[in-house]
């Protein structure tokens, strides 16, 4: 595996998250510290109320944490917002409706100011990698969850960004939909080198993508442990029947607390 | 499923022959006389629609003249209404704590009957113009104009708060300032919704253009001549005049769904 990659491409210290204030105030996450480096594959698995989707929108933004400080390469995460370093895919593909595929794609290079000429030639290259080659003038009504879900991380691999934040999401697709997109996934991650925040709350998807898992457990939200997953590269599907992938899975089952 | 698309394309079919069928054999029994036997009313009051018909062939150039002025005072007063109602509703999406309250009052503008706004207009245009044409015009654009606020209003700010979750969320990840989220997402979402409005204002705005005309100063309009001949007992021509002003509805109607398909084309593609 990659040992030329350790330089630290998001730290976190202490990272604490409330919402509301008064009698109705939430703890969403508590003291949570992490790195990752450059290049590497992270998931932050956990069930529901565990703050894995809290910890993912402070890191890109959307959220500021109340306590602790987060740095993106030594910058603040506004600051590598606005430098475009994030690709973010979300639960849902969200797709712009009244935009074909290709639209879609480009709508943040319209946004950022690329000329025409190369926000479609952008575009296009990143629907090949995805593998929607033919479906560019498609309307999102027309494709299926997958392949809206293809052109969604095509529309954030297009701007170039350091990271791709996911934020669960293979959750709505069925069982074979899935299994396909995790070994693309797996192929697109390994030509373009990102870094990848992957969130999820199937344990047997994280050890198939990852790193590095970090578990997080509910009430209060906090990171319970850190799982490194050391399977070779490229994986297979074949793994999923070895045992070492089984005993993989229960050991990151077996470190949540309190569920 | 070959039998659900018959099933379908039968139903889409049906949908147009069953009515077609009814306004036939309305038409028959109007035309025979026999609507008048059932009605228990003479040819005078209600006339023959072959009478009418050539009513309207004789009158072309003044039906004409007076059908200008309302399709005049309807459509610049829905655009007008329509524009203001829209960017209330900007105002209210951009403010959104008192917003929704707002659009519930500007909709209680809605209850405000024409008959009531037609002569409060006339009273506040009477010193803007020496021109009794302009002045009047005036009045009953801006009667037609507040009609149609209310409902563009209230569709818009769905239109403009209703979006996808984690659409606005996109938009902040690429940084994306106030007028580019309105013009690549807020705008094209709230689309769907101005069509929802317009559908619901076109028809209003002609029968408020029809209504107020009936209050105006210069006697000109298809509503002012439905009254104008009633008043004076000439049935026949105040049938041609209503005829006219259905014709006009259904045209306009027909003409707004033409626009909303070619519009929404791509959108609905499945």
């Amino acid at each position: 595996m990659d040992t030329a990659n350790t330089e630290t491409e998001i730290l976190m210290s202490d990272i604490g998250m409330k919402f509301n204030s008064g009698p109705d105030e939430v703890t969403a996450l508590t003291s949570v510290s992490l790195d990752i480096k450059k290049g590497e594959f992270v998931s932050l698995v956990g069930p529901s109320g565990c703050g894995k989707t809290t910890l993912l929108r402070i890191i890109a933004d959307l959220l500021n944490p109340t306590s602790g400080t987060i740095n993106i390469g030594g910058e603040s995460t506004k600051q590598a917002r606005l430098d475009g370093k994030y690709g973010m895919v979300f639960q849902s593909p969200v797709l712009y409706e009244w935009r074909n595929v290709v639209k879609n794609i480009e709508l943040p290079l319209e946004i950022m100011g690329v000329p025409k000429n190369e926000r479609l030639e952008r575009a296009e290259e990143m629907l090949e990698m995805v593998g929607l080659k033919d479906f560019g003038n498609s309307y999102p009504g027309q494709l299926s969850g997958g392949m809206q879900q293809r052109v969604g991380i095509a529309r954030a691999l297009v701007i170039q960004p350091e990271i791709l934040l996911m934020d669960e999401p293979f959750s709505a697709l069925d069982e074979f939909t899935r299994e396909r997109l995790h070994e693309d996934l797996l192929n697109i991650w390994r030509r373009t080198n990102k870094t990848i925040v992957f969130v999820t709350h199937n344990i047997s998807e994280s050890v198939f993508l990852s790193d590095k898992i970090c578990v997080l457990s509910p009430h209060p939200g906090r990171l319970s442990a850190v799982v490194d997953v050391d399977f070779e590269r490229p994986r297979l599907m074949d793994i999923k029947s070895t045992p070492e992938y089984t005993s993989k899975v229960f050991e990151v089952r077996s470190s949540f607390e309190g569920v | 499923m070959n039998k659900k698309q018959k099933n379908m394309s039968w139903q889409s079919l049906s949908s147009i022959i069953y009515p077609a069928i009814f306004g036939i054999v309305v038409f028959v029994m109007w035309q025979g006389g026999l609507l008048n036997i059932l009605l228990h009313t003479d040819t005078n009051t209600l006339p023959s629609p072959s009478r009418i018909n050539s009513i309207i062939m004789d009158n072309q150039a003044k039906i004409f003249l007076n059908l200008k002025a309302t399709v005049i005072v309807a459509l610049v007063g829905l655009l007008f209404g329509s524009l203001i109602g829209y960017g209330i509703a900007i105002v209210a999406a951009q403010y959104r704590k008192w917003g929704a309250g707002g659009i519930t009052l500007a909709s209680a503008f809605n209850a405000v009957p024409i008959v009531a706004l037609a002569p409060v207009m006339n009273n506040l245009t009477k010193h803007i113009s020496s021109s009794v044409d302009f002045r009047s015009m005036l009045a009953k654009t801006l009667v037609v104009m507040i009609v149609c606020i209310a409902g563009m209003s209230v569709n818009a700010y769905r239109g403009l708060t209703e979006l996808k979750p984690f659409s606005e969320d996109l938009m902040k990840t690429y940084a994306a300032g106030n007028f580019t989220v309105f013009k690549k997402l807020l705008l094209p979402n709230s689309i769907p919704y101005v069509f929802t409005a317009l559908r619901i204002s076109l028809p209003g705005s002609i029968i408020s253009a029809l209504v107020t005309e009936y209050f105006s100063e210069k006697v000109i309009g298809i509503g002012r001549q439905i009254r104008e001949n009633i008043v004076t007992a000439q049935f026949a021509t105040a049938w041609a005049y209503i005829i006219i002003s259905c014709l006009l509805g259904i045209v306009l109607y027909v003409l707004l769904l033409l626009v909303e398909s070619v519009v929404m084309k791509n959108r609905n593609r499945k």
